[in-house]
């Protein structure tokens, strides 16, 4: 494998592809703080040159963290799909690239290798893509899933809606779904982060989420954030689950520091199976984000990107009906500014999308990074046009219990309404019969919370 | 007959187009405006009222199409300013000294670096180190450190109250405390690292929240037993939320000297720490009345 360049007569020298991917990558603090970033801008593009002539056959072969190393580069090794990979291997990455951006390429083209694509695979590729490339190619890439409705269709943009609340107080919680639901949100799931991670708690938030959604005939899923574990538990418990919950790393070790495994991801998935209480077959929903890996140390010196994309590596072993990147959320020593956030959340789009994942993204960020709320609502409209399957709603975009800035509940509507799209079907036709959202645009009972029973 | 019109029609003749140039569209007359245009009228069913006596979400707030009506943007975007000035503000050189404390600082050297580089403030610079060596009382059950951590806001504004109360709190029930410290650019873990070298049995680290929208002054209280380089999370026990429209100083004292005590007894905190009884409460368990969303924006009610 050849691990050098030349640019202006000057030739640069990598030792291994793991150092050509991390040097590829566009400016992120996190790969700063690690060590692993590009000492100049001249360098990244070296990196870049190597990278676009790395044979996809090549980069099969030299996982970021060795196969007996990690049990997700198990995984994903042995689930590979030799039909897929098969039509693809000859290609060197630059090509692909070109591939993928072809007008003749179609989303079911991109369907048909996904499961032939290793996370590094798909990781190289977006480090030769610019934002425009990663909007191109995502938005003809269609995933299509479902649970209560059907998620992913082309023309829709969906929204989790997220009523937190500091000290799970249900009559709080309650009120910040109603007034979601009057905006037209909700479609993806109705998903609390709890603040107790009691199996009591969990199911008892499930149960006063499954009062409102039945008395109104909601046509959406219910879910509580808590650690997988907790969810098992409640699952005991006899209540209305309808997706199951966990955060990933793209690491064995990062897991770890979750308090995952696969084994345990497996045992989960198949407990939800039995107990869950969807109708369709995708009942998982995962949450990942640029930079945990590094923050447990267990990064093994790969950039944050390639490791990101490993996340998807194990999220598609479970088929799930929501995956999304919580792309700001995890503060400026991963994610500095508005530039590399919009850029990480494009990114992580495009990956998930790539590997077949239904890909949403929470469009965010701390208090104490450099990006400004127009910025912020900058991102939300290039995810929305890039296909993304859904966003984040709460009132204002205010987290009140995890203090941080995400999209708010008229987000979503202005979103919709600019990029012509709707919500799922099913929802969309519950919306037009309560008068909430009627042919593209608000209707007579948008933003009456009153309307919900 | 307009000169641009003579134009096309000379271009088109030299170019052997024979039909005549279509008659001008006869343009739209101008609008007329209307005579006063009238604000939507706020819909008020005590939905909003309601909701804030159970969250603090801004709920009930209506809407202008898809977008916010100008009131809800004004406080948001004060909200946003109270949170981003908090997190900007830096803590001043002399400010612990000028409050008649040791001052320290991290390896973090600006406001930048310390924010990107949390390893450097989890760490003190040498000149730190030798003043710790020399200046404070070692072999101590409590050191306690006052520091800036994401909002100097906070730790300017409550800090000094919940500090002297600790240290009041703690000597009253006969524990020796170690020479106060103020950290500057300082993360959590930096309380290792003091109390290791003062060879302290438990750390406590009073510092600045990172901020919420339109709360830039919060404090944080975490406390480790044994404190020393290399302590996880797991070793720690924390009690968050502590200003005046929180848990007041007072109270989160007298919790810290409740939680110390049962540290040195148990010989342990974090998640091995028993709690139980009133222990359990004091470290944060149970329920804590909604907080009130301050109008920003023109006068308080």
């Amino acid at each position: 494998m050849n691990l050098s360049s030349i640019i202006r007569n000057q030739r640069y020298e990598f030792t291994s592809l793991k150092e050509v991917l991390a040097k590829s990558n566009g400016p992120k603090s996190g790969d700063d703080q690690a060590g692993i970033s590009a000492e100049s801008a001249v360098e990244r593009v070296a990196a870049r040159a190597v990278l676009a002539d790395t044979l996809i056959s090549e980069v099969r072969n030299h996982p970021v963290i060795p196969y007996g190393d990690d049990e997700l580069t198990r995984i994903v090794e042995d689930d590979l799909h030799d039909g897929s990979y098969q039509a693809i291997q000859h290609l060197t990455l630059g090509g692909f690239r070109e591939w993928l951006l072809e007008t003749t390429t179609t989303g079911s083209d991109i369907r048909s290798i996904s499961r032939g694509l290793t996370p590094e695979m798909v990781a190289g590729v977006t480090k030769l893509m610019s934002n425009m490339d990663l909007m191109t190619v995502s938005a003809k890439a269609e995933v299509v899933v479902r649970a209560n409705n059907t998620l992913g269709l082309a023309g829709r943009l969906s929204s989790r809606l997220q009523p937190n609340h500091p000290t799970d107080d249900i009559n709080g919680i309650l009120y910040s779904l109603k007034e979601g639901l009057c905006y037209g949100c909700g479609d993806a799931v109705i998903g609390v982060n709890p603040a107790t991670d009691t199996a009591e708690s969990t199911a008892a938030i499930l149960r006063a989420l499954n009062s409102v959604t039945s008395r109104n005939s909601i046509p959406t899923q219910n879910c509580v954030l808590s650690h997988v574990t907790v969810q098992m538990q409640a699952l005991d418990l006899d209540c209305p689950m309808d997706l199951m919950f966990q955060s990933l790393s793209g690491t064995e070790k990062g897991n770890k520091a979750f308090g995952i495994s696969v084994s345990l991801m497996d045992e989960a998935a198949d407990k939800m199976k039995k107990l869950g209480s969807t109708k369709g077959p995708n009942q998982m929903y995962f949450e990942t984000g640029q930079g945990s890996e590094l923050s447990s140390a267990a990064h093994h010196g790969a950039d944050q990107v390639t490791l990101e994309a490993r996340c998807y590596g194990f999220a598609r072993r479970y088929d799930p009906f929501l995956v999304n990147t919580v792309v700001g959320f995890i503060g400026p020593e991963y994610l500095e500014d508005g530039q590399q956030i919009t850029r990480a959340g494009l990114e992580d789009h495009f990956m998930g999308k790539l590997l077949g994942l239904p890909m949403g993204c929470d469009a965010c960020f701390t208090y104490h990074a450099d990006m400004s709320q127009n910025e912020l609502e900058n991102l939300k409209v290039l995810l929305g046009v890039a296909g993304c399957t859904y966003l984040m709603s709460m009132p204002v975009g205010d987290d009140i219990m995890l203090n941080y800035q995400s999209t708010s509940y008229h987000d979503v509507s202005s979103v919709r309404s600019l990029t012509g799209k709707k919500a799922t079907p099913e929802f969309d036709a519950w919306l037009s019969h309560m008068d909430i959202w009627e042919d593209g645009k608000p209707g007579g009972r948008y933003g009456d919370p009153s309307v919900i029973r | 007959m307009s000169y641009t019109r003579d134009m096309i029609e000379g271009l088109r003749i030299r170019l052997g187009e024979s039909r005549p140039l279509p008659p001008p569209k006869v343009a739209t007359s101008i609008v007329a405006s209307p005579k006063q245009i009238f604000p939507k009228p706020r819909v008020d069913n005590g939905f909003s009222e309601e909701a804030a006596k159970h969250t603090t979400a801004l709920v009930g707030i209506g809407n202008v199409g898809t977008r916010y009506a100008t009131d809800v943007v004004l406080q948001f975007q004060a909200e946003l300013a109270v949170a981003h000035e908090a997190v900007a503000k830096v803590l001043p050189d002399d400010w612990g000294k000028d409050n008649g404390y040791l001052s320290v600082q991290s390896r973090v050297e600006n406001h930048r670096e310390f924010l990107l580089r949390p390893d450097l403030g989890r760490r003190l610079n040498e000149s730190s180190l030798d003043l710790i060596k020399t200046h404070t009382k070692k072999n101590i059950q409590i050191q306690p450190i006052l520091a800036d951590g994401l909002s100097a806001v906070a730790c300017m504004g409550s800090g000094l109250s919940l500090l002297t109360h600790f240290i009041h709190g703690c000597e009253a029930k006969g524990l020796t405390v170690g020479t106060p410290i103020v950290a500057k650019y300082a993360r959590v873990w930096l309380s290792d690292e003091i109390g290791e070298c003062v060879n302290a049995k438990v750390a406590v680290i009073l510092l600045g929240e990172r901020p919420g929208l339109g709360t830039g002054d919060g404090l944080s209280a975490y406390m480790v037993y044994n404190p020393k380089i290399g302590n996880t999370d797991g070793q720690r026990n924390m009690i968050s939320n502590i200003h005046e429209r929180g848990m007041i100083p007072e109270e989160a004292a007298e919790r810290l000297v409740m939680l110390a005590e049962a540290m040195l007894k148990q010989k342990t905190s974090g998640v091995d720490l028993a709690l139980e009884g009133e222990l359990g409460a004091a470290a944060g368990g149970g329920y804590r009345e909604p907080q009130v969303r301050e109008k920003l924006v023109g006068e308080r009610s």
